[in-house]
């Protein structure tokens, strides 16, 4: 027997991935690993003018040790298409620089670029192959030969010895043909030929799923796409045995040259920081120093205590040695402009585990209060640059922005992108549409995708939406959601991820416009920065920080005046009274307060870190309890695991204890153990925790730990998952809980003006922020055209005010921020225009519209100008509509007749328009009402013991569905005397799906559930009772949060 | 029922459901998974309200119509006729209801009050809500700040400052209402259609004589016609035998026309092709969906058409003659199939022929003139390869997918064709080349 013949060496130098949108229709990952099972010698991934998927790509060419080119195809505005090559770093950036240019000057999505362009960047040693279409089958008829020669003589002309003419053969019409043609070409022009095979896709399969794709670009019916489809399935990572039959050996040998001279790997980036952060006759290091040095000296007026001068001394070394200094230096410049224009910020993250960041003001974690852990921040193994993330007041991160384009340039500064997926209800959608389902249909299966399905959901919707899972449209729709769903869709801009380089960013990465105008994002996300160890800057928003400097403000103090350890904050935030608290007032953090009831700032670190979807599916949070209730005893397997758990009673809740377990106890080296923690971060998204399962029991067996011991340790990361902190993030945002926990206790009128003022933001409505700080003795004044601001500001108490002793002194005055549809310059206009006669006076004088007048009428400001609600729309409907003098003629009017309106009318109205009331609560209304139907008050509701059956009604405020619950609700219902917490369990929901979504007046029937001062009511039926609400109020809405 | 996204109107089981009308769509589905919907169609709503006002015309000849569902009718002159108020509201009721409509009836000295009353449930003027005027949104929305949710809360405002804040128009209405200043409606005329009946002055067993005596009605249908400036795109014609049952005949063109000539030739070619069942007693012509026709006024020289007109009516004949099916192109179709590469059309469609076709990329040259219409199957032995493959992979999305590599061989007697390979079913002859 003959031996089989042997299998031609191949590259493939022309494939494109699914970040060329809509045409691509396979995962760089994909193309990678199934090229390398091919036994490919090399893979170019040439994405249409974009290396957005390039560095998955080399992601996963390293791990399958496969050797990738990086590429991009482009089309000419005058139809010519080629495919560029990057032969080194040089070429690389070149083709950066031409995407950009030809990206930038298109709106976004698009790009244009012209000959000249590729002229220009012709120099730098990129390759190019020139790639045709059908046309080349016509190329023996004159008029077709002239143009393609025409363009091959000209990438002759421009890249000597580096082009090639791809012969792409696609089992088309006549192969033969086509290689006749294109040999005549690159012979009249010069040109050698390599084959090369248009790829779309890794495997043949997913040509169902191209044709989708093709149709949903072109916005039209698969059967309509016609000749627009390609006629087979053959752009796939075809078999070299396949390849060996189609094409002449040669061309096959030819790829294999063209691979050799690329040796670019995008290995070589290498990230280099601004220069100008140091003034002259300084190095980085020593202008690090000295910033690091005065910093200390604001910090510990008194003197340094010498551990931390240790610490700074340790990390500054490990700076110098990795070359970090400009870096921190960078940070330390965004800060210090933000701090010029007092600018509330903070860095969060593992930043807070560095004592340089503390001194550089960065962070806000004292190291004297806190152990750190330098080397989660930075390692000498890991090789790749630190992570600090600031968080900036939100409503002034904008000025934040400008400072670094202004500072760096354009050129040189960029957002990250994130990458926006196919989620199951835009794959529906666009699949629905382009096999011709109905409309109708299409929306009745999209719609009934809640915001809490995910893709296993879709057979059991479809049943719901009335469509039959047997049939072909249905199942073929369904197979190609599933491979669709995750796939990119379009690249968007990251929250606040900056870049910044020293040269030309475009050469580092292809920069393009986003849809924000003047804002311009790289092609790379977060996960591609990470994978190649670019540095970015996180410029974040919080709204916390806006309303704790406001309030602040307000009351008159500085951040660093706030004393720490108050005794009665933390009774404060035992009992759970922390409406507006940061972090701390979610429901399950609320319900979770009075049974860790924090005492000490680390306690609330704890807190913060432990109420999170990681230790919760961790099973973290039962143990703890426990044992800080003196319920179960501490013991530890060794004294080491003691030196890592002891400060969390046992219980592993942060980042950086897992790796210090898997340091001490499985013999984790430190690079290995941060690799554990990145794994466990994207586990869920991409798997890949199994080997660490292994390495890990087996690492503490051998170490003498017990199998039981080491399985919880591994079942508590993989619980982690994404959402575990780093204990030092925790505890910088454990200073944000305790400051507005403090400015709450009090100075609970300016923290409600803060809160007010910087909406929106956290977990409750104005209306909750408004009723819980009433109840604390605050008394809040309507908005007020004569009186109020545009912000809520505070006014001297009413002597008189019930609760008055215990208010801190001030009242809040609403601002006419709060209503609804009223601009700020029109406000500004009428505090400039102040004091007026009546309201034809304000319109004329502050230069209002009917319109602008008919929202102060609406948010009850004109009171003191006009009476009550009715008689101000009277008045201001009466405003003659002309312009200066014609505007001044009055004519005399009878006076109308209008009777006040009823309190219900009154309720309804300051709803409308401010979102809260000042007077009673809707439902006070309806009380007698609803004791007669038996139903309790949340108040009443908190009595009633354990086990016992109840039944209550609020208005729906929040509802919730969290990822650890497996499709529970959680559901906020209010009254007139607070909250009540509601358990929906899946079938209920799902059965009462109507009463659940659609109610804003709910019954709940059920049975309490207690534990200490934690009530919920776990229903078993809900009931509409929204009628009586209608009946009463007429249209009224309440809006409720949905929250995932 | 839905328009704009929202829903409109719903039946009892959506509201069972929960569903109200004013709800967005999106609302509506999260709300009832399964709602079915219909689309609002305003042109059957006109037409339905055409259809009452000419049977309104029985009462009174003074009906206009008041767009999208209500119809004005003056009544005073009718009263006596019908019997008082009483006896006339009764006959309406009973003869709208069965031509199967629920109504709100109501009456008042105005035409403006009687259209608002039936809005409003027929409540008495001073209780309607202000709602039954139609106001614009912004007026409607003022008048609720107000408080004032009925006419008789808004006649109590002062005049003057209503008027400046709701408009001169609004008080016009009311004026109009009560009485105050005229209203003139304008009338409804029936829309244009044609319908007319010779009886035969004996009875007739040939067709050819039906085509005489239609040949009077189809002059007058022209007539009419050009009166209106339209054109039909065919007729019914139907004949009333004696004791059988009438036989209805359709003749449609395919280009709007008004031309009798052109009518009755056509006829005479329906009517050729007809046996008739019984002799025919009477004949009706109905023709509808009178359409704008460029008035073309007759040529110098009568018989002089131009060439497309020339080729239409070739067509119609031949189709008449033949049969409907039996003419028709062939058009080339965008698909990689090359079975449904070109596809059998209606004349009419025909690039040329005046309707848009989308361009077509053209046909690759490798692809033989004669397609069978079922591939035949080759054995091995019956064929030498020349070129190929040709793969095509196509057409999943209709269950009709193919995934074949085609050839071009040589047949045994030395003809040149196309074959194809089906992976696991072999060989098929598929075409021939000329």
């Amino acid at each position: 027997m003959a031996s089989l013949p042997e299998l031609p060496a191949y590259a493939e130098l022309h494939c494109v991935s699914n970040f060329t949108f809509l045409r691509g229709a396979s995962h760089p990952e994909e193309l990678v690993a199934r090229a390398a099972s091919l036994g490919y010698s090399a893979l170019a991934i040439t994405d249409e003018c974009s290396f957005a998927g390039i560095v998955r790509a080399h992601v996963a060419a390293k791990k399958h040790g496969l050797k990738l080119i990086a590429g991009v195809e482009a089309e000419l505005v005058d139809g010519l298409k080629v495919a560029l090559l990057a032969t080194d770093r040089r070429s690389y950036g070149a083709i950066g620089a031409l995407v950009t240019a030809g990206r930038r000057r298109s709106r976004k999505g698009r790009y244009s670029l012209t000959r000249e362009d590729l002229a220009a960047a012709s120099g730098s040693g990129m390759l190019v192959l020139l790639v045709t279409g059908r046309e080349a089958e016509h190329a023996l008829e004159s008029g077709t030969r002239d143009r393609l020669e025409r363009d091959a003589r000209w990438i002759a002309a421009h890249f000597p010895d580096r082009a090639w003419i791809a012969a792409e053969l696609l089992c088309g019409p006549n192969d033969r043909l086509r290689l006749d043609a294109l040999r005549l070409l690159g012979h009249a022009a010069g040109l050698p030929l390599v084959a090369a095979g248009g790829v779309h896709m890794h495997v043949r399969s997913r040509r169902r799923l191209q044709d989708a794709l093709t149709a949903i670009r072109l916005g039209r019916p698969v059967s309509e796409c016609g000749h627009s489809l390609h006629p087979n399935g053959e752009r796939h990572l075809r078999l070299r045995s396949r390849l060996a039959q189609l094409y002449p050996p040669e061309l096959l040998a030819e790829t294999l040259e063209v691979a050799r001279r690329c040796h670019f790997s995008l290995d070589e980036l290498s990230y280099e920081y601004p220069e100008e952060l140091v003034p002259g006759g300084e190095t980085p290091a020593s202008w690090l120093r000295q910033l690091v040095d005065r910093g200390l000296r604001r910090r510990f007026p008194s003197g340094t205590p010498r551990m931390v001068q240790e610490l700074v001394n340790h990390e500054l070394e490990l700076i110098a040695e990795l070359r970090y200094e400009a870096f921190f230096l960078t940070v330390h410049d965004i800060v210090s402009f933000a701090r010029s224009r007092e600018i509330l910020c903070q860095g969060r993250g593992s930043a807070a585990n560095s004592a340089v960041c503390y001194a550089l003001g960065i962070t806000e974690v004292d190291p004297e209060r806190m152990s750190m852990l330098f080397e989660r921040f930075v390692s000498r193994e890991r090789n790749e640059p630190p992570d600090i993330d600031v968080d900036f007041e939100h409503q002034r991160r904008e000025e934040v922005i400008q400072y670094l384009y202004s500072k760096y340039g354009r050129e040189r500064t960029a957002l990250a992108a994130t990458v926006i997926c196919y989620r199951p209800r835009s794959a529906v959608r666009d699949l629905g549409k382009v096999l011709g389902m109905g409309l109708d249909a299409i929306e009745q299966l999209a719609g009934t995708l809640s915001w809490w399905d995910g893709k296993a959901m879709l057979p059991e919707r479809l049943q719901q939406a009335g469509l039959d899972p047997g049939d072909p449209l249905v199942s073929r729709l369904l197979a190609l959601a599933a491979e669709l769903i995750g796939f990119p869709r379009h690249l968007s801009q990251h929250v606040g991820g900056f870049v910044i380089s020293r040269g030309a960013l475009s050469e580092l990465v292809p920069v393009e416009n986003a849809a924000m105008p003047e804002r311009t994002v790289i092609q790379w996300d977060k996960d591609d920065l990470d994978a190649l160890g670019l540095l970015k800057v996180d410029v974040l928003a919080l709204g916390m920080l806006s309303a704790i400097r406001r309030g602040l403000q307000m009351a008159g103090l500085r951040i660093e005046e706030v004393p720490s350890e108050d005794p009665a904050v933390y009774r404060m935030i035992q009992q759970a009274d922390t409406v507006g608290v940061f972090q701390v007032e979610s429901r399950a953090q609320m319900s979770m307060l009075p049974r860790l009831r924090p005492e000490r700032f680390y306690d609330l670190v704890i807190e913060v870190a432990i109420v999170r979807p990681g230790p919760i599916q961790g099973g973290m949070v039962h143990p703890y309890l426990r044992r800080r209730q003196g319920l179960e005893a501490v013991t530890y397997p060794s004294e080491a695991v003691k030196q890592v758990l002891e400060r969390t009673l046992g219980v592993p809740i942060f980042q950086e204890q897992v790796m210090q377990l898997a340091m001490v106890a499985a013999g984790f080296t430190p690079g290995e153990a941060d690799r554990l923690r990145r794994s466990m971060a994207a586990w869920k998204r991409k798997g890949g925790l199994e080997h660490f399962e292994q390495r890990l029991v087996r690492g503490m067996l051998e170490r003498g730990y017990r199998r039981e011991f080491a399985e919880a340790i591994y079942r508590q990361i993989l619980g982690f998952g994404e959402y575990g902190f780093p204990e030092s993030h925790a505890a910088s945002f454990a200073l944000l809980v305790y400051v507005s926990a403090w400015l709450k206790c009090h100075h609970p009128a300016a923290f409600l003006a803060a809160l007010l003022n910087s909406q929106p933001m956290g977990f409750y409505a104005p209306a909750q922020l408004v009723q819980d700080a009433q109840r604390h003795g605050v008394e809040v004044r309507t908005p007020e055209a004569c009186v109020s601001d545009w912000d809520c500001t505070l006014e001297r108490p009413a002597a008189a005010f019930p609760g008055g002793e215990r208010n801190a002194g001030a009242a809040v005055r609403l601002g006419m921020r709060m209503i609804s549809g009223f601009s700020e310059s029109a406000a500004q206009r009428v505090i400039a225009s102040r004091p007026f006669q009546s309201v034809e006076d304000l319109a004329r004088r502050a230069g209002l519209n009917r319109r602008d007048l008919a929202r102060l009428a609406d948010g009850g400001a004109l009171a003191a100008l006009s009476g009550h609600r009715r008689l101000a729309h009277w008045a201001t409907a009466g405003v003659s509509r002309g312009e200066g003098a014609l505007a001044s003629v009055l004519l005399p009017e009878a006076p109308a007749a209008l009777a006040p309106p009823s309190e219900g009318e009154g309720i309804v109205a300051d709803y409308a328009s401010l979102g809260l009331t000042l007077g009673r609560h809707p439902l006070a209304l309806l009380r007698t009402q609803l004791r007669r139907l038996g139903l309790s008050s949340a108040e009443a509701l908190r009595a009633i013991p354990h086990g016992r059956r109840a039944r209550t009604a609020g208005l729906v405020t929040c509802r919730q569905r969290p990822d650890t619950a497996s499709g529970v609700i959680f559901l906020t219902l209010e009254d007139e005397t607070g909250s009540s917490n509601v358990v929906v369990w899946r079938d209920i929901a799902e059965r009462q799906r109507r009463e659940l979504l659609g109610a804003r007046l709910l019954g709940v029937q059920g049975v309490i559930e207690r534990d200490g001062e934690v009530v919920h009511l776990v229903a078993h039926r809900l009931v509409d009772h929204s009628r009586l609400l209608a009946d009463r109020l007429g249209p009224f809405a309440v809006r409720s949060r949905d929250f995932h | 029922m839905i328009e704009n996204r929202s829903t409109l109107a719903c039946n009892a089981a959506a509201k069972a459901s929960g569903v109200t009308p004013g709800l967005s769509l999106a609302a509506a589905r999260a709300i009832a998974p399964a709602l079915r919907t219909v689309s609002r169609n305003r042109r059957a709503e006109q037409e339905t309200l055409e259809g009452i006002a000419a049977w309104l015309g029985r009462f009174t000849p003074r009906v206009s119509l008041e767009a999208p569902q209500q119809l004005a009718a003056e009544m005073a002159g009718s009263l006596r006729l019908f019997g008082g108020l009483r006896q006339l509201e009764r006959r309406l009721c009973s003869g709208l209801e069965a031509l199967g409509f629920t109504v709100q009836l109501a009456f008042a000295p105005t035409a403006r009050a009687a259209l608002w009353r039936a809005a409003g449930g027929a409540a008495e003027l001073d209780d309607l809500p202000v709602e039954v005027t139609g106001a614009d949104p912004g007026i409607l929305r003022l008048l609720r700040n107000l408080g004032v949710s009925t006419l008789g809360e808004l006649l109590q405002l002062p005049r003057n400052g209503a008027a400046r804040r709701f408009g001169q128009g609004l008080i016009d209405d009311l004026d109009r209402a009560l009485g105050r200043i005229p209203d003139p409606r304008s009338a409804f005329v029936p829309p244009s259609r044609f319908s007319a009946r010779l009886e035969l002055p004996a009875q007739v067993a040939e067709a050819a004589g039906v085509l005489f005596a239609a040949r009077r009605l189809l002059v007058q249908l022209e007539g009419a016609l050009i009166a209106r400036q339209s054109g039909i795109r065919g007729f019914v014609l139907s004949l009333a035998h004696c004791g059988a049952p009438t036989t209805r005949l359709a003749v449609p063109f395919s280009r709007a026309s008004r031309d009798a000539t052109h009518f009755a030739a056509l006829l005479r070619e329906h009517l050729s092709r007809l046996e008739l069942a019984a002799p025919v007693e009477s004949i009706r012509l109905e023709a509808a969906g009178f359409e704008p026709l460029h008035a073309s006024t007759t040529g110098l020289f009568h018989d002089a058409r131009d060439t497309g007109e020339g080729w239409t009516r070739l067509v119609e004949r031949l189709s008449a003659r033949l049969g409907e099916k039996a003419i028709q192109g062939l058009a080339i179709r965008a698909e990689h199939r090359p079975e449904l590469a070109s596809r059998a059309v209606a004349l009419e469609c025909l690039p040329g022929s005046g309707a848009n076709s989308p361009p077509v990329d053209p046909a690759p040259e490798q692809r033989p003139l004669w397609l069978l219409e079922t591939p035949r199957r080759l054995a091995e032995d019956e064929f030498v390869l020349l070129a190929g493959p040709e793969r095509i992979e196509s057409g999943w999305w209709d269950g009709g997918e193919v995934r074949r590599d085609y050839f071009i061989a040589r047949t045994g007697d030395s003809s040149l064709v196309w074959i194809f390979r089906e992976c696991e079913r072999g060989w098929f002859l598929h075409g021939i080349f000329a």
